[in-house]
């Protein structure tokens, strides 16, 4: 290294430690580019050309153990981070040996040892989860930071606000990192928004926000140093603004097309590749030849990796099941009759329970066995302990355990899988199942295809409960709902649905010990109008397995959740008729216990299964089918379903009795099954 | 001699096919990486395509054609 003939404000081999970084970054675009053009390889990229001095000049403030979670267009921020170019190339190109196991593929880049935790292609979606993440530092008392990057185009988003907002009210360690490169894809700055700058929007939030130039790498470095110091102290989030340009298309290769050529010849002289090698030489950091063997160790690098890549086999089809969940049996498949052993529950002392009381019981039993297993959700705090009181004195026991939160489900879900990534056991609630639809982005594009896209490099071992409002009556169409089809339909989760006291502890404490995203539905009804003798202590209900209420020979009715107090009316009116009905309860609706299932239906001929939701496309059709194919020899009547008609629940008693199976259309089915 | 083949590429999520609109240099002739050498027209955009490598170009198809997403157009073969 050549004397400096001049100060550069920065300390020069730190200078050159970033200019490295970027050299490489821009190694790999430039290969990227030429290897799509040429048609060497396909797969789509969304580069980052112009971006570059901004991961390269935070790179030399962090280490491994510091999270970082990026988007789509986020290679740049991938290859300062330390991700291997090998498996991230192989990654790219769909490959076995990729850091995801090809998988994920350029959008959803994961690689924990590096600290890369996450990569989204739902704009603006990452910025919830880098709160979990950045909570599971807190509250584990390190002084690691998070930095969630994300375009300029992801602050018209909604999940952005609830980031902040959480993030501000629990002064987490993290940084929104808004690489604003002018363009939210193909619509610029200010077609998109009236904002003048984006900075300023965190005072709201009663925090610091900082607008950077991201292409002047020292100033850039230099201010970030004193922000990552700061967040690391524990004095609360920084929003940072970098103002930078995409030089290049949306998606694909070539310059952009939405400058004129004047203007980009404008921001190619602003491109900080080219500007900071300039500097480094004229400044007398390095010399020319010093600068080409930065460079071309970055090429070398480059084509080691793209070589390794394509030696790499395409991702078979056989791994097509693994890596939805960390068990290979649990997605549903034709002809699966996995068998799982029942419980066996504690024989000692038992206690009389709401179903309430034994959520709370399974509540105070987790906290107890694991101090990494916290809650958090609208209202859990006392008062009220939780809308539906099952927090009931908690918060004053658990002061950081239990997590009142803003009423924003997206931050919730978000911050429950970041923390769960992270490695900790969150539980979240979600008052009504009906609110699934304002964070159902974070649940089902996020928690629970993470694994998969992570080739299981990252999990995500986290709880919701929630809780339909269904049969109650009176509480509309936005409370009432039996929505669960919606989550059996998203590969990568497991949804349990207890009609017990017992089995709703017992679930509820195998679904948080469990290393996938559960989703544990509860009725309101049952909640409060179901008591019994519940085991005191910890015991699990094993998930997957269905349970028989009543035994019988004639027909299984098969149903879950409050239906199945109804089923068991309807056999005891039907045994005065002389019809023995076998009632299942699942317990479980994803993975199904389909050997319990397909046993009783073998023994009786006859299966109706019945639920709360809506009958078109529910899971009663699933099940129906699967006896009608499964065991077609052996039926005497073809299994049916029955649930609900296709309306939204209406405030009107009289018509949601009608609309809901009810104990004498269920007998009526029945009767109608046994004329074959 | 290595040679680098040019196939049409697939600029956008979305693209198909593109149409090679116009030779920007003279087959046979030397070409520097970086340097313009066709220009591409899809749906989305007329883009011109600089060469991967350096080397000679040797073009394989006529301009003013669309071609699907990786026909091989030419190559680049190394001096």
């Amino acid at each position: 290294m050549a004397s400096t003939t001049r100060d550069l404000g920065i300390d020069p081999a730190v200078l050159v430690e970033i200019y490295r970084q970027m050299s490489r970054i821009h190694e790999v675009d430039k290969a990227i580019q030429a290897g799509l053009s040429s048609g060497r390889f396909q797969f789509t990229y969304w580069p980052m050309t112009g971006q570059e001095a901004i991961p390269a000049a935070i790179a030399p403030l962090v280490t491994p153990e510091d999270y970082m979670l990026t988007i789509y267009r986020g290679i740049h921020d991938q290859v300062a981070k330390g991700v291997p170019l090998k498996g991230l190339f192989a990654e790219a190109l769909g490959r076995r040996d990729g850091v995801n196991k090809g998988k994920g593929g350029s959008p959803h880049i994961s690689h924990p040892p590096s600290g890369s935790m996450l990569t989204t292609a739902i704009v603006g979606g990452n910025t919830v989860i880098a709160n979990g993440l950045a909570l599971a530092n807190k509250m584990r008392g390190t002084r690691r930071v998070t930095i969630a990057n994300f375009g300029d185009g992801a602050t018209s988003i909604g999940t952005l606000h609830e980031a902040m907002n959480l993030a501000g009210v629990w002064k987490l360690p993290v940084i929104f990192l808004c690489q604003n490169n002018q363009i939210g894809e193909y619509t610029p700055i200010p077609e998109y928004t009236a904002s003048k700058d984006f900075a300023s929007r965190a005072a709201a939030y009663g925090f610091k926000g900082v607008r950077l130039d991201g292409n002047d790498p020292i100033a850039f470095h230099n201010a970030m140093k004193e922000i990552i110091a700061e967040v690391r102290d524990g004095h609360g989030p920084v929003f940072v603004e970098a103002v930078t340009m995409r030089l290049s298309q949306h998606a694909g290769v070539g310059w952009t097309t939405h400058l004129s050529k004047e203007e980009l010849e404008r921001a190619k002289a602003d491109w900080p590749v080219p500007k900071t090698r300039k500097l480094l030489l004229e400044a007398g950091v390095l010399t020319a030849e010093e600068l080409d063997a930065i460079d071309q160790a970055a090429r070398k690098e480059v084509e080691e990796a793209i070589e390794f890549a394509l030696a790499s086999p395409v991702t078979p089809a056989e791994e097509m099941l693994v890596d939805v969940y960390g068990d290979p049996e649990i997605p549903p498949r034709r002809h699966q009759r996995v068998k799982r052993a029942a419980e066996r529950l504690p024989q000692g002392e038992r206690k009389m329970m709401a179903m309430y009381e034994a959520i709370q019981d399974a509540i105070e039993i987790s906290l107890e066995l694991d101090p990494e297993v916290f809650y958090l959700g609208e209202d859990i705090g006392d008062p009220p302990g939780g809308v539906f009181r099952c927090f009931k004195g908690l918060k004053q026991r658990y002061p950081e355990r239990i997590r009142p939160t803003p009423i924003a489900e997206q931050a919730i879900i978000g911050c429950a899988t970041g923390a769960a990534i992270a490695g900790m056991r969150p539980v979240a609630e979600i008052m009504f199942i009906d609110f699934i639809g304002v964070c159902l982005d974070q649940i089902s594009n996020h928690a629970a295809k993470q694994r998969y896209m992570s080739g299981s490099a990252t999990h995500v071992p986290m709880t919701i409960r929630t809780i339909t409002g269904g049969g109650l009556g009176g509480l509309g169409a936005q409370h009432s709902q039996a929505l669960e089809a919606i989550l059996l339909h998203q590969p990568g989760l497991k949804v349990v649905y207890p009609s017990t006291p017992t089995d709703a502890k017992g679930l509820l404490l195998s679904c948080i010990f469990d290393d996938d995203p559960c989703v544990q539905i509860e009725s309101m009804l049952l909640n409060y109008t179901t008591r019994e003798e519940v085991p005191l202590g910890d015991y699990r209900i094993p998930i997957g397995v269905a349970a028989v209420r009543r035994e019988g020979s004639d027909i299984s009715l098969i149903t879950y959740g409050w239906h199945v107090r109804v089923c068991l009316q309807v056999a005891e009116e039907l045994a005065k008729e002389g019809i023995s009905c076998e009632v299942i309860d699942l317990r479980t609706l994803l993975p199904l216990d389909y050997d319990r299932i397909l046993s009783s239906v073998e023994k009786t001929g006859r299966a109706l299964v019945v639920h709360a939701a809506t009958e078109f496309c529910g899971l009663g059709s699933e099940i129906a089918a699967t006896i009608n194919e499964e065991l077609f020899a052996k039926l005497k009547a073809p299994a049916a379903r029955f649930g609900a008609a296709y309306a939204p629940i209406a405030y009107s008693r009289a018509i949601e009795d009608a609309q809901i199976p009810n104990a004498g259309t269920i007998a009526e089915r029945v009767r109608e099954l046994l004329k074959y | 001699m290595a040679s680098t083949v040019l196939t049409i590429p697939k600029l956008q999520m979305s693209s198909t096919e593109g149409t090679l609109a116009e030779w920007l240099v003279e087959d046979g002739a030397l070409v520097q990486a970086g340097q313009p050498i066709y220009t591409l027209e899809t749906d989305k955009a007329v883009q011109e395509i600089e060469a991967p490598v350096s080397g000679r170009l040797v073009q394989k198809k006529p301009a003013g054609e669309t071609y699907p997403v990786g026909t091989e157009i030419g190559e680049i073969v190394a001096e």
